[in-house]
């Protein structure tokens, strides 16, 4: 049964690679990163779930190692947000566009700083601490699609305003969408998340 | 097959942190009704303070009366809902603490700050005040509304958490399974299935508004990021209506855990008590609009559905109440003090005080009656006759020092004066309304000052009602966290 385990893993791991550099090739970044809307929410949210699947892919034990070295759940948490918000500045993604160092940065920083402290933290937070990132999330995601959709300005010099409006409104509309999927969890119960028993100690996973 | 006979339950004590919410509530709301007061008294040419400091009272009334029903109802579900959920003290206690940091940056907003653009904030008034308050004082105040905002949050997160624990999701809390399949008798307790209620509706209208407070923040400094004035006015009474809504959601909770303890007669969780639920938790997020009435801007679907909505919301969980509440009383021999006189009212109060919000959703009604002070009459109707006095009824309910105390004299002369002072207080609104008086003006036409001053008689010997409410409170606080029978047992079950 380990065994099986681990080569589903190590499957697992392989493609999540093989994933990783595909998105990284010229074309696919290309592609990507033409519109402010596929940059910032397609490339970017898929760059920070290949950090997740990475870090869910790690065995529970070492994962409790990390977050012990890493200073527990909060820091992982606070990094987290200061690295996703810092991708959020228009000025962050001109230079990823322009400097290839920026560009790398990306490509780092979004699974290892975002994606993979997010999951070792999520596992050690309750509901409180995880509706808190939640709403914090979505409110903000709205708030910051209405920033794009009136700013008077092009904030971007890489993107077209009407390109930065339409990025906008589809952060407006992810906030809502998601806002409701998550409430949805909450009603039926269950929910998405790593696997962890909450401090209540029912057993249960929440989103 | 559901059974329904009643099973005792201790009277349980209040934990500190439930004395401190309603201690902090009465000081609070005390003040707050000698603001209120005093603008009826400027508005009656009794007194003259000036349009300034009318309009800063009038903003203080409105934002502190908003909050401490809020704290007070919070103080109610929070004690009820630990007895069936494991609560967090923490959160609770934090929720305190980040509320009073909110009113201290309110209050420094207004009376340091000189900000009063009501409650609402509606814009664009914040960031245009012709030079009447700085942008800080503006962003004082909206920062002092998120705070709070963000204390209830972290409260209704940790009631999610507490609920989802005990019985799998926020769908059982509000007894789905019961609802829509056979009903076992399981369903949870009325005070689960309100407090769920409560923490959903409340959780989406303060991200909404959490959203539209940043969104303003941003505007106060950077203007040239300008905001839709008619999204900002709907995203602020979708937060605003949701939360002053949620308030007697919460202290309706003492009715139904309190009053059948009077009749020992079960307040169960039966079908159409767990549909009127769920039907207000939807319902209650959409009857906001009967505020944007007259915004012809509006698309026309979206007021004719705060119109139909709006008619709808008034009765699902008002007639399960009031009418269950009257079942379990009828023929129950029920021994009437402070704590069952107060709670029943309330219901009364809340009835009553629905009725004119249901006529003035009417599109018709509405665009004469909106603007006056027929409006006001509604909510201090609601609010004073039904929710606080659900609060006064859960504060007598602590403090009986046991279950054959007889009230004094002074006790009911109090809960009459309560009554008469609040009906006739709210229908010299309600008639000013009828006569067309504008509402949110600080001086009124001569044809509307007589009513103004009998409002402020009334208004006066609601407030000294209320004094004794509070002093008989505050002189039984030792006995209210202690655990003992509080409620006098029926006759029919005594003898």
């Amino acid at each position: 049964m380990i065994g099986t385990l681990s080569h589903y893993s190590g499957r697992s791991a392989l493609a999540l690679g093989v994933f990783y550099l595909l998105l990284a090739t010229p074309i696919a970044r290309d592609w990507l990163e033409a519109s402010m809307s596929r940059h910032m929410l397609v490339q970017m949210p898929l760059l920070v779930v290949i950090g997740i699947i990475a870090a869910r892919l790690v065995p529970g034990r070492m994962q409790d190692s990390l977050l012990i070295r890493l200073g527990g759940a909060w820091p992982c948490v606070i990094a987290a947000l200061f690295a996703s918000s810092y991708w959020m500045l228009p000025r962050a993604l001109d230079a990823a566009l322009t400097d290839p160092w920026a560009e790398a940065a990306k490509f780092l920083s979004l699974p290892f700083l975002v994606g993979f402290p997010l999951v070792l933290a999520w596992r050690r937070l309750t509901l409180i601490g995880r509706g808190f990132v939640w709403t914090n999330f979505f409110s903000m995601l709205a708030v910051l699609g209405w920033l794009y959709i009136v700013a008077p300005v092009r904030v971007c010099n890489s993107y077209l305003v009407n390109d930065q409006e339409n990025a906008g409104w589809y952060m407006v509309i992810a906030s809502v969408l998601l806002f409701f999927w998550w409430l949805g969890t909450l009603l039926v119960g269950g929910g998405v998340g790593p696997d962890k028993p909450d401090q209540s100690g029912s057993g249960r996973t929440f989103a | 097959m559901a059974t329904y006979t009643y099973t005792p339950v201790p009277d349980q004590g209040a934990k500190a942190g439930v004395l401190a919410y309603l201690v902090i509530s009465c000081v609070v709301l005390l003040l707050m009704m000698l603001f209120g007061l005093l603008m009826r008294m400027e508005q009656a040419q009794m007194i003259s303070i000036g349009a300034l400091w009318f309009y800063k009272i009038m903003t203080l009334h409105g934002a502190g009366m908003v909050g401490i029903v809020a704290l007070a109802g919070a103080a109610i579900m929070w004690h009820f809902l630990r007895q069936y959920v494991d609560l967090s003290t923490g959160i609770f206690m934090a929720n305190l603490i980040l509320f009073l940091t909110g009113v201290v940056m309110i209050l420094a907003s207004v009376l340091l700050g000189d900000f009063h653009a009501a409650w609402t904030f509606l814009f664009p008034l914040p960031t245009t005040s012709m030079g009447m308050w700085s942008p800080g004082a503006a962003a004082l105040f909206m920062g002092g509304l998120l705070v709070i905002g963000v204390g209830f949050v972290l409260l209704h997160l940790d009631i999610a958490r507490a609920i989802i624990s005990r019985y799998g999701g926020l769908g059982r809390g509000l007894g789905w399974p019961q609802l829509f399949g056979p009903d076992d008798g399981n369903a949870p307790p009325p005070a689960v299935v309100a407090s769920t209620m409560v923490t959903i509706v409340n959780l989406i209208g303060l991200v909404v508004g959490a959203s539209i407070l940043v969104m303003m923040l941003i505007n106060v400094y950077v203007p040239t990021f300008e905001i839709d004035a008619l999204l900002a006015k709907g995203m602020i009474y979708f937060f605003g209506h949701v939360f002053i809504n949620a308030v007697i959601y919460m202290a309706v909770i003492a009715v139904y855990e309190i009053l059948p303890r009077y009749t020992q007669r079960p307040w169960k969780s039966n079908k159409v008590f767990l549909a009127s639920w769920t039907a207000s938790t939807i319902m209650v997020m959409f009857i906001f609009p009967h505020h944007l009435l007259m915004d012809y801007a509006y698309p026309k679907w979206f007021l004719i559905m705060g119109h139909i909505i709006g008619y709808l919301n008034t009765f699902p969980i008002l007639i399960v109440t009031g009418y269950g509440a009257m079942m379990i009383v009828y023929r129950s021999g029920i021994r009437w003090d402070m704590c069952s006189r107060l709670l029943f009212v309330s219901l009364f109060g809340w009835a009553v005080g629905a009725m004119p919000a249901f006529i003035d959703g009417t599109i018709t009604v509405n665009y004469v009656m909106h603007n006056t002070l027929w409006v006001p009459g509604h909510f201090h109707t609601y609010l004073l006759l039904g929710m606080v006095a659900m609060v006064f009824g859960f504060m007598y309910y602590l403090g009986k020092p046991n279950e054959n105390a007889p009230d004094s004299a002074l006790d009911v002369a109090a809960f009459w004066g309560f009554v008469i002072g609040t009906m006739g207080f709210t229908m010299s609104f309600l008639y000013s309304g009828k006569i067309s008086a504008a509402r949110r003006y600080a001086e009124h036409l001569p044809e509307w000052v007589p009513y103004d001053k009998i409002a402020s008689y009334f208004a006066m010997l609601l407030i000294a009602s209320v004094l004794v409410f509070i002093f008989r409170f505050l002189t039984r606080l030792g006995l209210a966290s202690r655990d003992y029978q509080r409620a006098s047992l029926a006759r029919s079950m005594a003898t």
